[in-house]
């Protein structure tokens, strides 16, 4: 088991590695920088171009890079041209926000995909099943950003159950039982947007699952020998169904990076997924590149998650 | 196992009508800007019943700056702003460091600078101090009022003044202000290479009394080339000028001497604002100032709801949607900004940062860009997809500044007879029959067009250019065949001087600021003149614009009304169209203003403890 994990740690790092280039490339690519956006006469170009001189944006991609990975690898991300403070810093701010947005998120995704899922495999072809599956397929098709923002209107602004912008109501004094109340109550509604459609995948994975296992060889054996019927699905069947799920685990963490970014952006909320977006939207390439580089360690680390999780409920896997 | 398969069937099924649902949101997402120039059409039909506009049409002359106020105003109460951004902001809160527009938006709260400027952007006296000018107009001599204080009680001072001249002019300094403005100071020069410890031309002169001199006397140093706020230096005296912009002092607890005080930051979200009772003007009406982010999505409807009284900007597309809201009132007045097309007549000479023009450019030709002005309707353009609150542009000098914009010359009306007529002269005639003109040489003549993605009317808008174009026999291009992200955008149109000769012609936008004075845009060693034009007259002109002798308004008036005529003669560019800014106001909210000359902030007040929400 150990030796697994460490194997597959040491590959992580080649691949983190080779992201990091890739990301810094593509940086490099787009067109314009963090100034090329000054575009006022009443900034002089002449400084401008000391200042791009300074930032040493007119080196060579590899000299940028090699800057960058020594002082990433010592933990020093570089400054944020755009916020005038360390990248680190304000990835600590923003990553707070995101984290416990997704934990929110995958606790109701859980909470929803479970039962429906359970509902789903063990009634297939009812017509509970039929609307599961229903509306599994109407939330594979819709967008997230365009749901979003339905959410948002209907329990926001039409009926105003929800706050509608930011992560906390302005003006709370910081770890009082209030301003954690009120960062629980701005984390609901974007969580729930993002669940409602990431949990299809999981319903679909365990239902299917499930339809599965009742096929099999030892669920007849275990009915044959007279198991009552609710002994069969919740230790037979529901264990060996759920063994997957636990495994995709991580990869739904993979996949809520994506989800976020466009919720904190209609939500106004401040974090990951919004620095992203707008960083690159302004070129602030220190922050994108960090930001892309954290994203990719996430996913690497959640297939890695994945695999561990795998390895130890199936011990298949293991034996290489 | 019959189940299963059918199972199987079922999601095969619905996989395929996934795929054709998918297809088909597609091609819905690439036709709606197509016809979007027709919507906008039908939204006119539409609106055409309303009663404050019969036509759909409305006009920036029906805007006041200025709330009505009615209903008697209570006591305290908290006023909700609306920052509308998709970004989070900067948090760099303090005048002498900030970069973005968002942090502009939350100091003006509670910082202001200590001249005030009058309606024709011009310094007045009624400000937090008071200025006097020598008989030669290089110095100047500023007198801080005895009650303006910080929020931490200690006296703003002249020191105060002088330590942000110092910080900027500090090599070590990293904010965007370093520039033109400061380097016409005496002695600056010198102090910012290192070689002098002080700043020769600014004298404290006693705690509250400054003199700084000017190496030149401009008009310009009235509009604005005077940096007027202070950095208090009892604060920030002890940290190193290359970590003041990010230090606490600036973005977790930053001070200033304005009406509000901050009391706390979420950053990149909320400001939390209590009043200033210390405030120099008086104790301010309101309680508290909750600055909040929203995003542009849902503006809308966050003023309809009333949870933001008052919004830092309002997409005027919007606007004729949601003209009859019932629970605002919009402000509005004349943008300080234009568009434009502009020609590309050469290139940038890097070495020497001047424009290098190319006599045999593509566009070198006058009457080809006068023809070009004439094809354009741009007064249908602002009706059809701005309902009248964009209109068409005639000179460079935008009407936001009355005093110089020259109403009596009409630039270059919609003509087409007279562009063809134009074309015909100069030689572009159609030599192969395929309606469409040729190059004097006879030479096929295809002109590239760049312009800037962004919004549902970029597109049609470009397109509308391009059909105009043709129908006097011109054949133009969109450059790619697709509009141009912004940063590459005017990456290739050539700032930072690589100009891409591949561009022809570019449709841009300029913000004007309190100063006319256009040097920055046209001059000819200006990097923003991204036509490349240059003559000797206009440098002749810009330069008088800002000698000693334009000092005389007339004579300055004088001086721009012949550069106006001189432009809509030679169309390096041509100006479009005239834009308007629209803010709506919650009824709730009394004596807020757009006025330039408004610095009443702590005068506002709001006649209910809670917002009105819309019926």
């Amino acid at each position: 088991m150990w030796k697994f994990t460490v194997r597959r740690i040491l590959i992580m790092i080649p691949q983190i590695f080779l992201l990091s280039i890739l990301i810094f490339l593509m940086a490099q690519a787009m067109p314009g920088d963090a100034l090329s956006g000054l575009i006022d006469p009443n900034l002089d170009p002449k400084e401008i171009a000391k200042m791009r001189e300074k930032l040493g944006l007119n080196d060579e991609w590899y000299a940028q890079y090699i800057d960058w990975i020594k002082g990433a690898i010592q933990g020093d991300l570089g400054e944020s041209f755009r916020f005038k403070m360390p990248v680190s810093e304000l990835i600590e701010q923003r990553l707070i926000n995101t984290f416990w947005l997704s934990v929110v998120t995958l606790i109701i995704t859980y909470l929803i995909a479970i039962p429906l899922g359970i509902t789903s495999g063990r009634f297939n072809d009812t017509w509970a099943d039929r609307i599961i599956t229903g509306y599994t397929y109407i939330g594979f098709a819709t967008p997230v950003f365009i749901f979003a923002l339905v959410m948002l209107w209907i329990f926001g602004f039409h009926y105003g159950w929800f706050p509608t912008t930011g992560s906390v109501k302005p003006g709370l004094e910081p770890g009082t039982f209030d301003y954690i109340v009120s960062k629980i109550y701005h984390m609901l509604l974007p969580a729930i947007s993002l669940a409602l459609i990431t949990t299809v995948n999981t319903v679909q994975y365990l239902r299917s699952e499930i339809i599965d296992t009742k096929q099999r060889d030892f669920i007849i054996t275990a009915r044959a020998k007279g198991a009552p019927e609710s002994r069969v699905y919740n230790r037979h069947i529901l264990r060996n169904s759920l063994l997957p799920i636990a495994a995709f685990f991580g990869f739904e963490i993979t996949g809520l990076i994506g989800g976020t970014i466009f919720v904190e952006q209609i939500f106004g909320y401040p974090g990951m997924g919004q620095l992203f977006y707008e960083s690159i939207l302004l070129r602030d390439y220190s922050v994108v590149t960090s930001v892309v580089l954290l994203f990719g360690i996430a996913s690497i680390l959640g297939a890695l998650i994945s695999d561990v999780i795998l390895s130890l409920v199936d011990p298949r896997i293991r034996i290489k | 196992m019959r189940k299963l398969s059918f199972t199987k069937a079922l999601f095969a099924l619905m996989l395929v009508l996934l795929l054709a649902l998918a297809a088909c949101s597609k091609e819905t997402e690439g036709e709606k800007p197509k016809d979007s120039g027709s919507t906008d059409t039908e939204a006119t039909d539409d609106s055409g019943e309303e009663e404050e506009a019969d036509d759909g049409l409305y006009s920036i002359e029906d805007f006041s700056p200025d709330t009505t106020n009615e209903g008697e105003a209570i006591e305290g109460g908290t006023l909700n702003f609306g920052l509308v951004s998709d970004t989070a902001f900067e948090g760099t809160l303090n005048w002498n460091f900030y970069g973005g527009d968002p942090d502009a938006q939350i100091l003006n709260w509670f910082d202001e600078s200590l001249i005030q400027f009058d309606k024709d952007y011009v310094m007045s006296n009624e400000g937090a101090a008071t200025y006097e000018v020598s008989e030669d107009g290089r110095t100047f001599t500023f007198t801080i009022k005895d009650n303006v204080n910080w929020h931490d009680g200690e006296p703003v001072t002249a020191e105060d003044w002088l330590f942000a001249h110092e910080v900027i002019g500090d090599p070590d300094y990293d904010g965007p202000r370093y520039g033109s403005d400061f380097t016409n100071i005496e002695g600056m020069e010198e102090y910012h290479a290192g070689k002098a410890d002080t700043i020769s031309g600014i004298e404290v002169v006693d705690d509250k009394t400054l003199k700084i001199t000017y190496k030149e006397a401009t008009p310009s140093l009235l509009t604005g080339s005077v940096w007027t706020y202070p950095l208090a230096k009892h604060i920030f005296k002890d940290i190193p000028v290359a970590e003041m912009s990010a230090s606490p002092e600036v973005r977790e607890h930053p001070i200033g001497f304005g009406p509000f005080k901050v009391e706390s930051i979420v950053p990149g979200e909320s400001v939390v604002m209590t009043k200033n009772e210390d405030y120099w003007q008086g104790e301010p009406a309101l309680d508290k100032v909750v600055v909040q982010v929203i995003n542009p999505n849902t503006v809308v409807q966050a003023i309809e709801t009333g949870k933001v009284d008052l919004v830092d900007s309002f997409p005027t597309d919007q606007y004729p949607e949601n003209a009859d809201l019932s629970n605002v009132e919009y402000l509005g007045m004349i943008d300080l900004s234009y568009s434009y097309i502009g020609f590309k007549l050469g290139t940038w000479d890097k070495e020497n940062n001047v424009v290098k023009p190319n006599p045999d450019a593509k566009m070198g030709n006058k009457k080809l860009r006068q023809a070009m002005w004439h094809a354009v309707d741009n007064e249908q353009v602002g009706k059809k997809f701005y309902h009248g609150l964009r209109w068409n542009a005639t000179t460079l000098i935008p009407p936001s500044h009355p005093v110089y914009h020259d109403e009596t010359n009409p630039g270059r009306e919609y003509d087409p007879e007279k562009a063809k007529q134009l074309l015909d002269e100069a030689g572009y005639k159609d030599t192969n029959g395929d309606g469409l003109r040729e190059d004097p040489d006879g030479e096929e003549l295809v002109i590239n067009f760049a312009s800037m993605s962004g919004g549902d009317t970029a597109e049609p808008l470009a397109k509308y250019y391009i059909q105009a174009w043709e129908q006097v026999g011109l054949k133009v291009q969109l450059l790619d065949g697709r509009l141009q992200e912004f940063n590459t955008f005017y990456e290739r149109v050539g700032n930072g001087g690589n100009d891409d000769p591949a561009v022809d012609v570019y449709a841009g936008a300029w913000g004007v600021g309190y100063d006319v004075n256009p040097a920055g845009l046209y001059g000819h060693d200006a990097m923003f003149n991204f036509a490349r034009y240059e003559s000797e007259k206009n440098t002749e002109l810009l330069e008088a614009g800002v000698s000693e002798a334009a000092f005389d308004v007339e004579k300055r008036q004088e001086i721009y009304n012949e550069w106006q005529e001189f432009m809509v003669e030679e169309v390096p560019v041509f100006p479009t169209l005239y834009r308007s800014l629209l803010v709506p106001v919650n009824n709730r909210v009394q004596n807020y203003s757009l006025s330039v000359d408004y610095n009443g902030r702590y005068k506002i007040a709001v006649t209910q403890e809670e917002p009105m929400v819309a019926e």
